[in-house]
């Protein structure tokens, strides 16, 4: 500008500079202001219309990976305000978007079924979830793994349990624990047999002393409950004739109700109540 | 007034540019389009349509003010029509006002049209004409009127492209100012987010325009936003004109 | 007489690039217009003109230095109402008829929408562009363009009018009309400030000149002062005689048939030179004095500095 200053200028950019800050300031506290007003959201309404993962597949224009990433990370944020009530409602289709644009991406699986089990309690999506994971990742044995696992203690489904765990025990690189759970919970299923034949084959394989102590605890456990489950039922058809139980389990061998009393995998005698009917081992199984 | 003379020419100019049409075309299509999209959906078919389409006038709307926008200052001095312009006893300020201005008229002409359109495939399916999706649309005419103030700042010193990105780069960030909220939760107090609380305050909040859902759903508007928003927007507006005028003022038309 | 345009110690660096680059084109330079004068401006390319004229009209910022026009500082907008400009290539809106151009630029006048119509009309008469009033100016010729331009730069009746090369690219007859037009603007009051290249125009109309070489006035002054009456050499052309018949009279400069064309240094001479060809009954065709114009003065400046 010139030496001579004309006096109108000075004030002119005064004047401009005083408006950039006033108008910033404004537009600064009304935002403050605005933020503290709640509106209302419909619950998870931001996300109606969520596309299928296969259209975004072809819509992410080869950032599938960014794009899973994106979502997922955005998920966790989701599902983690609480205040959104209805939050669990899509969530395997959510899950299924990341998946489907990422197959390969294990943290989704693992996640989604964490929430689905402990937070929503929908055990149908992480099974759906967990399903993909092991779909899409054959070679991955934490999937069924984890679905046996809810199989077991969250839904207390045996027979499911035991289809997973030995679908767990079939991949490469599956840890040696995973025949035990499935013979656990074949016997819990009710399945005596076959828990007692996978019992005998963990025993008969078993490398160490400590491993074989185990099987021979279960086998046990499993003899024990397959003659206490006998004597009990002679007991009861005694008591069925005669109107009361009883006195011992020589009185049913004498009364025709049971053909030898069996003894327990070690040899010694069962423990018979009179008074209840209820056979019991002479030791706890797991500490022989 | 000289600003409104300029808004004139602008508003002329505008007009003729054929990307309008385009992306007006294009706008339409998308509302129609809707219909058949309600077609596939189970349950309510109205969400659909509404949901579309005032996504495409947000979206088109955008598009219409950026891509324009950024070429109003720039073509003035890339063909030098500015000289004779400027050398009339005219401020500075009042060029950018009144392009400005020109603009947003034009978007305005484009709004309503679309506007009409969109009340239309609304009315063959409700045969209910509802006032308040016009609400919606006044406040995405205000984001659209930020974001033209954006592009004409960007205008008067960078090239179309340039600008476009730049003024692409502001609408997204406006956007995405919850992500920011987020982080600011997470963070630990201290400096560093006391510095980040600072600069969400600063940059724009451009939801604080979005009334789509709550529209569409039905569900109650409180009215202190109404009046909170619209200040917002024109506060905000203010600010990047008076940038705008303050780069403008300075530069050398050699 | 009041001065229309007063430049006091102007300077303008150019800073260009991102490293930037310093080019200083207007080193201070100083002169004045008077009212109611033709001044021409005139210097090589590259000297500061247009420069000097863009800060004029405030579309470049000096470093230094102070512009009053009527007395007013060219910092405010306002000291450009009694302003008129011709740029040197016509830039308008090609989507506006002239008439409508011409209406927009009276509305950035301020002036009135009643007297704009009538002012409009005859401005096109003026210039000669009633009939192609509603074309849009993008079907202009250049011709048209620049009598838009001369349109567009009276709208508001300015007191005074810069012209940027107004007398370029145009044929002759053009440029006889446009130089009646500036006179004419003298005859009206006004005053006019241009730049040219054609040194002969503003010989014959302006009244004062400035000459601008490397971003300095190296000139400034009425062109009767500048020019002097100074008779350079006389050319005359004979008929009939041989070049050898002058030596030691005159240079000969040319022979084309049996034309000589002869210049004679020595005023004195000129009478012998005469006397020759009526002795050997030959013909004079031409005798002309040749002064001093203001080529000579703008060469001779130039490559001075």
């Amino acid at each position: 500008m010139g030496k001579r200053v004309s006096a109108k200028k000075v004030p002119a950019a005064l004047l401009l500079t005083v408006f950039l800050v006033a108008t910033a300031a404004a537009f600064m506290a009304l935002k403050v202001g605005a933020d503290r007003i709640v509106r209302k959201k419909l619950p998870g309404s931001s996300i109606i219309y969520i596309p299928s993962g296969k259209f975004l597949k072809y819509a992410t224009f080869g950032y599938r990976s960014l794009a899973a990433d994106v979502i997922f990370l955005w998920a966790i944020q989701y599902y983690t305000t609480p205040t959104i009530d209805d939050r669990f409602d899509h969530l395997d289709h959510i899950f299924s978007i990341i998946n489907e644009l990422d197959p390969r991406y294990q943290d989704p699986y693992e996640v989604g079924a964490l929430i689905a089990v402990q937070e929503a309690g929908d055990t149908r999506a992480a099974f759906a979830i967990l399903d993909r994971g092991a779909a899409n990742n054959p070679d991955q044995w934490v999937y069924p793994f984890n679905a046996g696992h809810v199989a077991m203690m969250t839904l207390k489904d045996f027979s499911l349990a035991e289809k997973y765990f030995e679908q767990c025990m079939k991949i490469p690189g599956a840890p040696e624990f995973v025949e035990r759970l499935r013979a656990n919970a074949l016997f819990k299923k009710g399945d005596l047999e076959t828990s007692w034949e996978t019992w005998l084959d963990i025993y008969n394989r078993a490398a160490d002393e400590e491993m074989k102590k185990i099987a021979s605890n279960h086998l046990y456990n499993v003899k024990a409950t397959i003659d206490a489950a006998a004597l009990e039922d002679a007991a009861a058809k005694y008591r069925e004739r005669f109107g009361h139980l009883p006195a011992s389990l020589e009185t049913l061998i004498r009364t025709g109700f049971l053909r030898e009393v069996p003894k327990d995998l070690d040899g010694k005698d069962y423990v018979y109540d009179p008074v209840t009917g209820d056979v019991k081992t002479v030791v706890s199984p797991w500490r022989r | 007034m000289k600003i409104w003379a300029i808004a004139g020419i602008t508003f002329k100019e505008a007009k003729r540019d054929r990307i309008l049409y385009l992306l007006f075309f294009f706008a339409a299509l998308g509302i129609v389009a809707s219909r058949a999209l309600a077609v596939l959906t189970v349950g309510d078919r109205v969400k659909i349509i509404k949901d579309v389409g005032l996504a495409s006038i947000s979206v088109f709307g955008v598009l219409m003010a950026i891509l324009i926008g950024t070429g109003l200052v720039y073509k003035e001095i890339d063909k030098k029509t500015i000289f004779t312009l400027l050398a009339k006893p005219l401020h500075r300020a009042e060029f950018i006002l009144g392009k400005f201005l020109g603009l947003v008229l034009t978007l305005f002409v484009m709004t309503l049209a679309m506007s009409l359109i969109f009340l239309a495939i609304v009315y063959a399916h409700t045969l209910k004409i509802e006032g308040v999706l016009l609400v919606a649309v006044g406040y995405i005419f205000l984001e659209l009127v930020l974001i033209t103030a954006v592009a004409v700042l960007f205008s008067s010193f960078s090239t179309p492209i340039l600008s476009s990105l730049f003024a692409l780069a502001f609408y997204l960030i406006g956007h995405l100012s919850w992500g920011l909220e987020l982080i600011i939760k997470k963070m630990r107090p201290g400096a560093g987010k006391a510095l980040v609380r600072a600069l969400y305050t600063f940059l724009p909040d451009l939801e604080n325009f979005n009334f789509k859902t709550e529209v569409v759903h039905g569900l109650p508007i409180p009215p202190g936003i109404y009046v909170s928003a619209f200040l917002y927007g024109v506060c905000y507006t203010a600010f990047i004109l008076g940038l705008a005028v303050l780069v403008f003022r300075r530069r050398d038309f050699i | 007489m009041a001065d229309a345009i007063r430049i006091d110690k102007l300077q303008k660096t150019f800073r260009l690039g991102f490293i930037p680059k310093t080019r200083p084109i207007l080193k201070g330079i100083s002169f004045s217009v008077r009212e109611g004068e033709i001044f021409g401006y005139l210097g090589p390319n590259g000297a500061g003109k247009t420069t000097t004229i863009k800060c004029l009209l405030g579309l470049i910022h000096p470093d230094a230095g102070t512009i009053e026009i009527f007395g007013r500082s060219h910092l405010s907008p306002r000291s450009r109402e009694p302003l008129g400009f011709l740029p040197e290539n016509p830039y308008f809106y090609d989507y506006l008829t002239a008439r409508e151009f011409l209406a927009f630029t009276a509305d950035l006048f301020g002036l009135a929408r009643k007297e704009t119509g009538g002012r409009i009309a005859r401005l096109l008469k003026l210039v000669g562009l009633e009939r192609a009033a509603d074309l849009p100016l993008r079907k202009f010729s250049r011709g048209m363009l620049q009598r838009a331009g001369l349109a567009q730069a009276l709208i508001n009746d300015p007191k005074l009018v810069i012209l940027d090369e107004p007398l370029g690219g145009m044929d002759p007859l053009g440029r006889k009309e446009i130089r009646d037009i500036i006179v004419r603007f003298k005859d009206e009051g006004k005053t006019v400030f241009f730049t040219s290249h054609i040194l002969q125009d503003i010989e014959m109309i302006c009244d004062r000149v400035a000459i601008i070489v490397g971003g300095r006035i190296v000139k400034e002054g009425a062109l009767r002062d500048l020019v002097s009456e100074r008779v350079l050499f006389t050319e005359a052309t004979v008929s009939g005689l041989f070049p050898d018949a002058f030596r030691g009279l005159a240079e000969s400069v040319s022979v084309q048939g049996d034309r000589v064309l002869l210049r004679i240094f020595e005023e004195s001479k000129v009478g012998e030179v005469l006397d020759l060809v009526r002795a050997h009954k030959g013909r004079l065709v031409s005798l002309s004095p040749r002064t001093e114009t203001l080529e000579d003065i703008f060469v001779e400046t130039v490559t001075r500095t």
